[in-house]
């Protein structure tokens, strides 16, 4: 990981924030090629093979019909600009490849980001939460 | 053409454990725990406040802090896809 080898920075202001530090620091924003994240692996581990195979539902039999706006929440079936529900659940693969920003066969281009943001929003005890998960964890 | 728009989760959402430098960052809406290294809290704080494409981010950033080196633009997409792959990002 790269990082700041200068001053420490950390939790200043954002835009809008009252906060501004006292004096400027430094930030290193690093090598493009070089990685600032290091995601920890969960308990809720599985092999390769099951997280390409996992299901993704979209969304989920909770709120079977719902339609999916672009930034992921579920809105009321038929709503303008929302994507509708997918035919069938996405397949660990699919997933990775709409997070990634590609888009599986099958799956609508104008719908992609909504179904991507669904996915992202995806918390626990929701149908398709652990096989995002072991989507995420590094190899 | 503008890029991509890019939001955090707000701060209560995301649990932080300073770490000598370092920051665990326990992502409650996905349960995933993450360990990341400067800029990316800086990131996070500043897409907290209002979604911001690159370049806004940049601007942003600007206002607080002095860049080392001459490839900030480069390196802030970089930093923005790494941390949209971990999900502590997304775009708005």
């Amino acid at each position: 990981m790269s990082g700041s080898d200068k001053e420490a920075v950390g939790g200043e202001a954002a835009e809008g924030r009252a906060f501004v530090p006292s004096r400027r620091t430094v930030l290193v924003l690093g090598a493009a090629a070089a990685s600032t994240v290091i995601t920890v692996r969960p308990a809720l581990a599985q092999t390769a093979g099951s997280v390409l195979n996992c299901e993704i539902p979209v969304p989920g039999p909770h709120a079977g019909g719902n339609y999916i706006a672009p930034d992921g929440n579920l809105v009321p079936p038929g709503t303008q600009g929302a994507a509708p529900p997918l035919a069938r659940p996405l397949r660990g693969e699919e997933a990775r490849q709409l997070l990634r920003g590609n888009t599986p066969p099958g799956v609508n281009p104008q719908s992609a980001q909504a179904y991507a943001n669904y996915i992202r929003r995806l918390q626990s005890g929701m149908s398709g939460f652990t096989c995002y998960a072991s989507l995420q964890m590094p190899r | 053409m503008a890029g991509p728009r890019y939001v955090a989760d707000p701060e209560d959402l995301v649990r932080v454990v300073e770490l000598d430098g370092l920051s665990a960052l326990f992502h409650e809406p996905s349960g995933m725990t993450h360990i990341v290294a400067a800029p990316a809290p800086q990131i996070l704080d500043m897409l907290r406040a209002a979604p911001a494409d690159a370049a806004e981010l940049l601007r942003r950033l600007r206002a607080c802090y002095d860049f080392e080196g001459d490839e900030a633009a480069e390196s802030i997409h970089a930093r923005l896809e790494e941390l949209e792959t971990a999900g502590l990002v997304r775009r708005a």
